[in-house]
């Protein structure tokens, strides 16, 4: 056997000898699959470029094939399990077994290795912070108001057209259009934030061809998205730029994923952001630089600054006393945990800082004068909740001295969010997302399920989580 | 080509479904469905306990998720020859329920796995009750209808066994009959490719085609590369595979024309007594065409 395994490397590392002589003309780049391995192919007279477009066509980034073949060093490539066949002159082969995963013949386990990759394997996202609309050849819907007008071109020779979506509970609630020279208008009046529509012509369904945002629902169906937007990103002048950008925390800093729109004095992006403080900048041909016609603004971790843009009311961080502290800064889950960041104002009786936040679990520290607040939880965190609107409750324990709720809400921290003793309960008021939450109770330190909720699954310590599903927003 | 001809069955060792009596009556319904991602979910009641479950042909019986029937009683099997309903090899923990129920199809005394499937829930994103695997329906005529998000059930009665067809199999032009058969709890189909004969499970719980790493490199010849994949199991644990598009594959004598697939390793989901599968057709194929499947009879209908 291992003769003819040999024997089948040789001729293998032969064809590939060979192929590289066929294609003496163009450099040598393949990713073939052969013998339950797979082969890649390098000559080294590959141009920077082409190595690129090759590693980006087959997601290959984290061999860093450019440094091997700049340097002929294969620690790295060994270290992910890659073995170097050929190095000479001319060429380089390097091979790796395709290995079979963990227990493939469990259903739930094959469910989940065969399910769709990127992005169709996350769960629909159930907050939304963030949206703009795309529409193509046109402006998005005509906005007065709260009324949007939703328009469909042309079908002038429909009978009956409506349009159905969140908004009218879909089919139960579609609303009738009107018959315009141009298509089919309905005004409708909607809050701020996403939401997903369809046209139903003659009773057809039909997503809206001319916005080319749409979205499956994770049931098998798409829909079109439209954002009700409830800020608009200007910046006034650079006429003379050719593509003006944004970027911020909402869109994770991607600079060339919003494009601006050319208006009668410069720029402008109309948006959909959800409640909290968000931080930005323009990048105007390839140059970064803050808001120049917004002045509230926040150091960022290139000694330069970032704009930022709050929406909602503030919540107000406050100390009391300290008065005689020279600086007193928070910082936490909502920045980051970035210091030097949020600087607290002296009140007469203490420090303040407005700051806005969306609904949501945080987690923060407070410096003062350098030194970290002291308190009485165990690593040092305060806890925040804005919005709450689920009570996790625990009967009994009447003689505990500290019961914490810990779970995905808080990244399992064990400390963080300490229940309060209300009756005979101990009680902690949270936001919770729609969807499917874990936790656990932490009684005087000893991790335990919740006796009251009968829901539970197994965790990687074999000890279970509680399980908890929220259905409504 | 080869691939029309019949394929022979190969030696088996056991099969572990025991084959239902058939009933004295037929039942039908049409069962509209949801879908989490691409999979089917369909609505059924377990004795008390209603909820979605996901119908996968590739799972061998039903499995129900042990977080909301925590206090039924279990027995544990420990290393079951050839892996149980579930297909694992290790411990299986096997109960069972009175009455198993969804659409207009009742069965009673139905034996079932009980397994965490919270991991399967958390990348959904919606509550999973269970799976219905091959073992409730081997009874049933099923046509799938994925563009309307239908399923045709008939329960066939003794009586019809040899030759019931759904009324939409009238015209015998619009379809074709390929042979499947049940084999160690897996639904399988063969064909031929590049002079190799493959043992394809079909399996309404796969998302994504699969092809074996392992096979003789002259199929890999229909292959386009597309990306280099990382398959992410329960463990966190991450595999090297590889995305592409498999030409020439014929099932029946239809052509599947380009045909997304995954290759991996697939030597871990041979069973324990060395049969190996090469290959899984998923909802990637599935869905190409409505497709219909009696179990009785052994026969898949692909409509044209």
């Amino acid at each position: 056997m291992i003769v003819s395994h040999g024997f089948k490397t040789i001729c293998l590392l032969l064809l590939l000898l060979c192929a590289q002589q066929l294609m003496a003309q163009a450099p040598v780049k393949t990713y073939t699959i052969k013998n339950g391995k797979m082969f890649i192919a390098l000559g080294k007279d590959i141009p920077a470029v082409s190595l690129d477009s090759f590693i980006k066509k087959y997601d290959l980034g984290d061999l860093d094939l450019q440094h091997f073949i700049k340097t002929n060093q294969p620690d790295s490539l060994h270290k992910l399990g890659w073995k170097v066949d050929i190095d000479n002159k001319e060429m380089v082969v390097i091979s790796k077994p395709l290995f079979s995963a963990d227990n493939l013949s469990d259903p739930a386990n094959k469910i989940i290795l065969t399910q769709k990759a990127a992005n169709d394997l996350l769960p629909i996202a159930n907050q939304v912070h963030f949206g703009v609309n795309w529409f193509k050849n046109k402006w998005p819907f005509a906005v007065e108001d709260s009324v949007v007008t939703f328009f469909l071109k042309g079908h002038n020779n429909a009978t009956v057209v409506r349009v159905a979506g969140s908004f009218t509970n879909w089919q139960e609630g579609a609303l009738p259009m009107i018959k315009v020279d141009s298509g089919w208008i309905a005004f409708v009046k909607l809050p701020t934030g996403k939401h997903f529509y369809k046209f139903i012509i003659d009773n057809n369904w039909t997503t809206d061809k001319e916005n080319a945002l749409t979205e499956n629902d994770g049931m098998g169906n798409d829909n079109s998205v439209y954002f009700k937007t409830n800020y608009t990103f200007v910046l006034n002048g650079y006429t003379k730029s050719k593509r003006v950008f944004l970027a911020g925390s909402f869109n994770n800093w991607k600079p060339n994923d919003l494009l601006m729109r050319p208006s009668a004095s410069g720029w402008s992006l109309p948006v959909y952001l959800s409640e909290g403080t968000h931080t930005y900048r323009f990048i105007a041909d390839g140059k970064w630089f803050i808001d120049p016609a917004n002045p509230d603004k926040v150091p960022n971790e290139f000694d330069d600054f970032n704009s930022v843009v709050r929406m909602g009311n503030p919540y107000v961080f406050k100390l009391d006393g300290y008065t005689n502290a020279k600086k007193v800064e928070l910082f936490g889950s909502f920045n980051n945990w970035r210091e030097n960041q949020l600087l607290m104002t002296k009140t007469a009786t203490g420090w303040q800082l407005p700051y806005t936040l969306g609904p949501g679990n945080y987690e923060y520290r407070l410096k003062i004068d350098g030194r970290l607040i002291a308190d009485s939880i165990g690593n040092g965190n305060l806890a925040l909740v804005i919005a709450p609107n689920f009570t996790f409750r625990l009967k009994g324990f009447d003689h505990a001295k500290t019961v914490c709720v810990s779970g995905d809400l808080n990244n399992w921290n064990a400390s963080s969010f300490q229940m309060k003793r209300l009756g005979n309960e101990w009680v902690f008021s949270a936001h919770l997302n729609k969807g499917k939450h874990t936790y656990k109770f932490v009684v005087d330190g000893k991790w335990i399920l919740d006796p009251g909720n009968k829901l539970w699954e197994q965790n990687e310590f074999s000890t279970g989580n509680s399980v908890l599903w929220i259905d409504k927003d | 080509m080869a691939a029309h001809r019949h394929a022979a069955i190969p030696p088996q060792k056991k099969i572990h479904l025991t084959i239902p009596t058939l009933s004295a009556d037929s039942v039908s319904c049409v069962i509209p469905f949801s879908r989490a991602g691409n999979l089917i979910l369909i609505k059924a009641k377990a004795d008390t306990t209603e909820g979605n479950f996901i119908l996968d042909t590739g799972a061998a019986g039903l499995v129900l998720n042990i977080t909301y029937f925590r206090n039924y009683p279990a027995s544990t099997l420990v290393n079951e020859e050839a892996s149980g309903m579930t297909g694992t090899v290790a411990g299986v923990t096997r109960t069972e329920v009175k009455e198993f129920s969804f659409g207009c199809m009742k069965t009673n005394v139905v034996s079932a796995d009980l397994a965490n499937l919270g991991h399967l829930e958390n990348t959904k994103g919606v509550r999973i009750f269970g799976l219905i695997g091959l073992s409730v329906m081997l009874q049933f005529e099923m046509i799938i209808d994925y563009e309307n998000n239908l399923l045709y059930l008939h329960r066939i009665a003794k009586k019809e066994m040899r030759d019931y067809k759904s009324t939409q199999l009238k015209d015998t032009a619009a379809y074709g009959i390929v042979p499947i058969e049940v084999w160690n709890g897996k639904l399988i189909t063969y064909t031929y490719m590049a002079g190799k004969k493959l043992r394809l499970i079909i399996d309404s719980g796969a998302e994504s085609n699969v092809l074996d790493s392992r096979l003789p490199t002259k199929i890999f010849d229909n292959v386009e590369i597309l990306r280099r994949i990382q398959l992410v199991g329960t463990g966190e644990k991450k595999v090297d595979a590889i995305y592409g598009n498999l030409s020439n594959l014929v099932i029946g004598n239809q052509n599947t024309g380009s045909l997304p697939v995954i290759i991996t390793n697939l030597e871990k989901a041979c069973m324990a007594d060395s049969y190996c599968i090469d290959g899984i057709l998923g909802f990637d194929f599935l869905s190409l065409h409505k497709i219909g499947f009696n179990f009785v009879n052994n026969k898949m209908y692909i409509w044209k």
